[in-house]
């Protein structure tokens, strides 16, 4: 079986449900979340390499360089806010971040 | 490689670097000299827009036209509203510290640059520079549980929402075979190449632009985090991104996805209603003004989106004019409500809005005015925002959208005048604070700008039409 | 570019001393609104004296767009010809009299009257920007500022209720007129394509045979558009009819009677008139309307001015029929003629306004002339004044009304036609009725043994000079205005001062036929005149016991005319009685139980909605989560399945 661009769009939209499931059916650790995003990117980035190499076209490969910059800035400043909401609520509970609502 | 086009854009950057390297040098107090070096930053950058030619840079990623300069205007505009906003505030709530204005030039920095994105590429790269920026400002108190849990929620929403963006651009690439907007535009000439995952891509970027300016059903952070986030960040907030994430949007569904009209017509239209009326009924029964200020930007983003849903150069020009518009209101009525102390202490209940009437008639008149805006009640600004999206929807049939946002406006007025019947009518509990200048000033002006701006609206409506002209080609 | 400052000045003080009157104080604004209406009254007279005298070319000030909607376009600009270079020296320079008199007369209030000199300056704003339109949604602009300054300067004393239902009454009349006003602009829009005089003026000879159809009858569309501005400008002009809020009016404070109701908004619908001569010259259904409507109401305010007992009331009369005159010199096609009426009325009638200001000031307040007399003594400048004022009104020779109130009764006559005659002899004897009650008024005020009490007449005090100067200029303007403008209004070089700015259609030939009548004619108003003050001398100097048993004799005539011939009660019983009943009936049982059960319904709908979307916003990141995911499921295969 040769191992065409469908199966690694497959592949990538699994990953993205998996991030996105990740993200609304966790209800422990903020942590997760974290993770849970990073998946999705991941499954970007598949897509991109995916595509470019189907296309024969480098511009997916350049984009795919800067997801992966991007995310890394992203998930810096996802865990400064961890941090300083954990600071002031004592837990990363995910249930624990409903103080304001209605 | 042609950079000058993109000359406001670096002089936004390097005046961001040079003032945090100033902060950190300077011994005493940085903030405040900090904070005027921003707004003289933002000025001067509005100058090189203005200043600037049409053309494009960086390979075409990155153009200069009409109506990128609209926006950037616009967009300068409301932060520089924004950053004098947060001066006096910041200092009372311990919240002066350097990182602030600079943060604030960065997001500004992004917004730019997603208002000449022709590229999807260059559209990412802007759109996460102007939300990283806003993620930290949006936690920017602290030490306040509020704020922080503002900033997560706004995190993990946002991330989760360029992570559909990203997929859905990944999609269109793939299915497109390229990033930039011209040649797009002409693989999907024929509407017979609109695929499934081309379709799903689409849907998917919409919906990450749609977070963007918190329509629904993309609209849940809103509340939460207009109301845990410091006030002048709100202000920011509900002002200069949502400029940039909806000329964006409008950009990237007239350029590229001009052919596709009839396909996606239907889903903002969707979009806009759904809009319009959970804005107009959900704020009906809030107590907190911030909460009640988001409520009413998700409203007010349905209106504008009626004029995208003409997908006619006139719709266009009425989304831009709204925005306008929009900005200069929620700027003053934002003034107001920072300038709600009592004792020292910021509150934002309505009802400490009671007796404000009396006790400062200036303040409760400009609120006033605001209000009567909002609700788009002539001769205020607010109705002619109005009247230039819902004349092109009547034009183009549209009627189902007009007749629901002129209903969803009544409903709206009852909330709007709710805030003046309690200035006026209800008995103060105790007298607020005076404004310090800042605000005041702040607040006149943009009260004079919303009560006349009937009288000359020429200019303003002239530049939306050449803007708008723009994306037609 | 002066000409834009003479208009704009006015509003910048009124602003200044409105927006923060508080904080600088009452003396800095009153000196702010009076420096911006002086530099206005510069720049209005340059701007006068430039167009006519330094031949100067008339054009347009384009300031922007004000509204651009598909084909509805209106500009601001402001019209510079001879027409609007003449009204705008005249408000301005009235209007800083005005301004100035208002130091000395507000000058005992306790309350900070910033806010007077802000609504003033606003008024006079909006009477430059009536005047000074280029198009007819810019002329309604002014007009409907000018209703609205009138409303607040008129209920200026908010803690008097009468004066708060007078402001009411003078808006809520206004509005019927106003009403008119607006379908003739619409119906000008539909006729022409556009509300720019410019645009109308050059497409008159296209128009003239369209008709509208209506009820099964055919109108020419120049008549009922005619008919319409005129209806209108009765609203404005307190015409017969739509005039009862003027009397009321007096409410406000004297320089209030005299800003708006004399000198400058009220003859706001005879400038209409003339800046509308191209169109009404081919309506002649429509000028002889204007015609009768305005001889009757000269006649009519006449009859009542000469039975009313309140000072300020009886020149507010004097000032309704004087209006009808200037409206039959335009019914008969004699604009330039109703427009030199205008111009030294406004000269005469502020000084008569601003004489009895001065005399209720002395009088502490008094209004009523039963209970003045005797105190030409006390006050011999302000009776000196009013002297003036008088003469003029009354027209004789050589004060400003004898010049023009003649050229009125000569165009009356030499039209020719069966309602210009009319007009004619309804305005031989309001002339005569004019002269009688003006000297009543002299008479009864300054003559006679007093019949204030002794506190009152301890009191009695000429006024300051700031009240007084003004007043003096003002007289200067009612002895010279007439001979000096005659020459330019309505002399043999009339065509090249007004440089088309009133047009007058090739048939019309009052102007010409003015020169050609019988010297009876031209001597007929002096002698009437003369007659009046006579009579007056003998009814109330010599015997004044013949007014009383004519009183006594003619009892019903003297109520009819005491009452103003009923005409608040008619409207009362014709108007606002059944209007009432029906309100109540709608009321009861069609608001409250099946408009209000509608709304209310739908309220409770709304605010149940609210609960149920309140809801879902739980504050949980993973419903927020979930919800987006839905909504792109949604979109997905929405457009999937419509694309």
């Amino acid at each position: 079986m040769a191992v065409g661009l469908g199966h690694y769009l497959t592949v990538g939209a699994i990953l993205l449900v998996m991030g996105i499931f990740g993200i609304f059916l966790n209800r422990k650790n903020v942590i997760v979340i974290l993770m849970s995003i990073e998946l999705i990117l991941l499954a970007v980035n598949l897509n991109f390499v995916a595509f470019s190499a189907a296309l024969g076209d480098l511009v997916g490969q350049v984009f795919a360089m800067f997801v992966l910059t991007v995310a890394a800035a992203e998930a810096a400043i996802g865990l400064a806010i961890v941090v300083i909401y954990f600071r002031n609520r004592g837990s990363i509970e995910v249930e624990d971040v409903t103080l304001m609502k209605g | 490689m042609n950079w000058t086009a993109a000359i406001p854009e670096i002089f936004l950057a390097l005046s961001g670097l040079a003032i945090l390297m100033l902060g950190v040098f300077v011994r005493r107090e940085p903030t405040f000299l900090c904070s005027m070096l921003a707004v003289g930053a933002l000025l001067l950058t509005a100058v090189l827009v203005l200043g600037g030619s049409d053309g494009a840079a960086y390979g075409g990623q990155f153009v200069v036209d009409p109506f990128s300069s609209f926006v950037k205007l616009l967009v300068l505009a409301a932060a520089a509203l924004a950053l004098v906003l947060s001066l006096d505030y910041n200092r009372r709530e311990g919240l002066a510290r350097l990182e602030y204005p600079v943060l604030m030039l960065f997001a500004t920095l992004g917004m730019l640059v997603m208002a000449s994105a022709s590229n999807l590429m260059t559209l990412y790269l802007g759109l996460e520079l102007q939300s990283l920026a806003i993620y930290v400002l949006a936690a920017f108190a602290r030490d306040t549980l509020r704020s922080s849990e503002a900033g997560l929620k706004y995190f993990v929403l946002g991330a989760l929402a360029s992570g559909l963006l990203l997929y859905g651009i990944s999609l269109v690439y793939g299915f497109t075979g390229g990033v930039g907007f011209a040649g797009m535009a002409q693989a999907l000439a024929d509407p017979v190449h609109a695929s499934p995952g081309l379709i799903a891509g689409i849907v998917f970027i919409v919906a990450g632009l749609a977070f963007k300016i918190s329509a629904v059903p993309f609209h849940m952070w809103t509340p939460d985090v207009y109301e845990g986030a410091p006030s002048p960040v709100t202000a920011f907030l509900a002002t200069a991104p949502k400029v940039a994430a909806m000329a964006l949007l409008l950009r990237v569904m007239v350029t590229p996805f001009g052919h596709l009209l009839g396909s996606w017509q239907l889903l903002i239209e969707l979009v806009s209603i759904a809009s319009m009326v959970l804005g107009a009924l959900a704020a009906i029964g809030q107590t907190n003004i911030k909460r009640l200020m988001a409520y009413s930007s998700i409203g007010h983003m349905g209106y504008a989106l009626i004029g995208l849903a003409c997908g006619t150069p006139e719709g266009i020009r009425g989304v831009l004019v709204y925005l306008v518009i929009y900005v200069f209101m929620n700027a003053g009525t934002f003034a107001c409500i920072i300038a709600m102390r009592r004792r020292g202490l910021a509150v934002e209940k309505i009802a400490d809005l009671g007796g404000l009437g009396r006790s400062d008639p200036g303040l409760a008149l400009a609120m006033a005015v605001f209000m009567f805006s909002m609700a788009g009640i002539p001769p205020m600004s607010g109705f002619f925002g109005k009247l230039y999206v819902f004349l092109p929807a009547v034009q183009s049939g549209l009627w189902t959208l007009a007749v629901i946002g002129v209903l969803t406006s009544v409903v709206g007025a009852y909330y709007y005048l709710r805030v003046v019947k309690v200035m006026y009518f209800d008995p103060g509990v105790e007298e607020l604070d005076a404004p310090p200048a800042s605000l005041s000033v702040l607040a006149t002006g943009t009260a004079l700008f919303t009560t006349l701006f009937f009288v000359f609206p020429g200019p303003f409506i002239g530049a939306a039409q050449a803007a708008a002209r723009v994306l037609f080609g | 570019m002066i000409y834009a400052v003479a208009v704009f000045a006015p509003l910048f003080g009124s602003l200044v001393a409105g927006l923060s009157g508080r904080l600088i104080g009452d003396r800095a604004a009153q000196a702010v609104t009076i420096l911006c209406m002086i530099l206005a009254a510069i720049c209005g007279s340059t701007a006068f004296v430039q167009l006519v005298f330094q031949g100067g070319s008339p054009g347009t000030v384009a300031l922007g767009t004000w509204l651009d909607v598909g084909q509805f376009q209106a500009p601001w600009a402001l019209r510079y010809d001879t027409l609007s270079a003449v009204m705008v020296a005249m408000v301005t320079f009235v209007a800083t009299l005005i301004h100035i008199y208002s130091v000395g007369y507000m000058g005992h209030e306790k309350n900070p009257v910033s806010r007077f000199f802000s609504y003033l300056s606003l008024f006079t704003f909006a009477m430059l920007m009536l005047v000074t339109a280029d198009n007819l949604l810019q002329l309604f602009f002014g007009w409907e500022g000018v209703g609205l300054a009138s409303y607040l300067l008129i209920g200026y004393w908010f803690d008097k209720p009468s004066a708060c239902a007078a402001a009411i009454k003078a808006f809520v009349v206004n509005r019927i007129g106003d009403l008119f006003f607006a379908v003739g602009i619409a119906l000008v829009f539909f006729l022409f394509g556009s509300i720019e005089f410019s645009a109308i003026f050059a497409a008159i000879g296209q128009h003239q045979n369209a008709i509208y159809h209506v009820l099964g009858a055919d109108f020419r569309a120049y008549e009922v558009i005619g008919v319409l501005l005129f209806l209108g400008a009765m609203g404005k002009s307190a015409q017969l009819g739509l005039h009862v809020w003027l009397p009321d009016a007096m409410e406000g404070p004297t320089p209030v009677s005299a800003l708006i109701h004399a000198a400058t908004m009220v003859t706001a619908g005879v400038f209409l008139m003339a800046r509308m001569s191209p169109l009404l010259d081919y309506a002649p259904g429509a000028l002889a309307f204007i015609t009768v409507i305005g001889g009757s109401t000269a006649l009519f305010a006449a009859t009542i001015g000469c039975a009313q007992n309140d000072i300020k009331r009886v020149i507010a009369y004097s000032t309704c029929s004087q209006l009808g005159y200037m409206f039959v010199a335009a019914g008969v096609g004699a604009y330039q003629v109703s427009i030199f009426h205008l111009i030294t009325h406004a000269f005469f009638k502020a000084l008569l306004f601003l004489g009895a200001g001065s005399v209720i000031h002395a009088m502490s307040d008094e209004q009523d002339m039963r209970r003045m007399g005797g105190i030409w003594r006390k006050i011999p400048a302000t009776y000196a004044l009013m002297w003036v004022g008088s003469l003029a009104l009354a027209g004789i020779f050589p004060f400003a009304g004898y010049f023009s109130k003649d050229a009125i009764l000569e165009a009356a006559y030499a039209s020719g036609s069966a309602v210009g005659l009319y007009g004619w002899v309804c305005g031989m004897l309001a002339a005569f009725l004019t002269a009688f009650y003006s000297w009543r008024l002299l008479i009864m005020t300054f003559h006679g043994a007093p019949r204030a009490d002794h506190h009152v007449m301890e009191h009695v005090h000429e006024s300051p000079p700031v009240m007084i100067l003004p007043l003096v200029v003002l007289a200067i303007g009612a002895l010279v205005a007439g001979f000096a403008l005659k020459g330019l209004f309505i002399g043999p070089d009339w065509a090249a001062f007004w440089a088309g700015s009133i047009a007058n259609a090739p048939d019309n030939h009052v102007l010409a036929a003015m020169e050609e009548l019988p010297v009876w004619v031209g001597f007929a108003p002096l002698v009437v005149g003369l007659a009046g003050i006579g009579t007056a001398y003998l009814f109330y100097m010599v015997d004044p016991e013949i007014p009383v048993r004519l009183a006594a004799r003619f009892g019903g005539v003297y109520r009819l005319l005491l009452n103003k011939w009923y005409f608040d009660e008619f409207y009362d019983w014709l108007i606002v009685r059944p209007y009432f009943a029906l309100a109540r009936l709608l009321w009861q049982v069609g608001d409250a139980t099946l408009i209000d059960g509608m709304p209310n319904g739908a309220a409770a709908l709304a605010a149940d909605g609210s609960r149920r979307i309140v809801k879902l916003q739980t504050g949980s990141i993973a419903v927020y989560a979930f919800s987006m995911l839905i909504g792109l499921v949604v979109l997905v295969s929405v457009f999937l399945l419509f694309r």
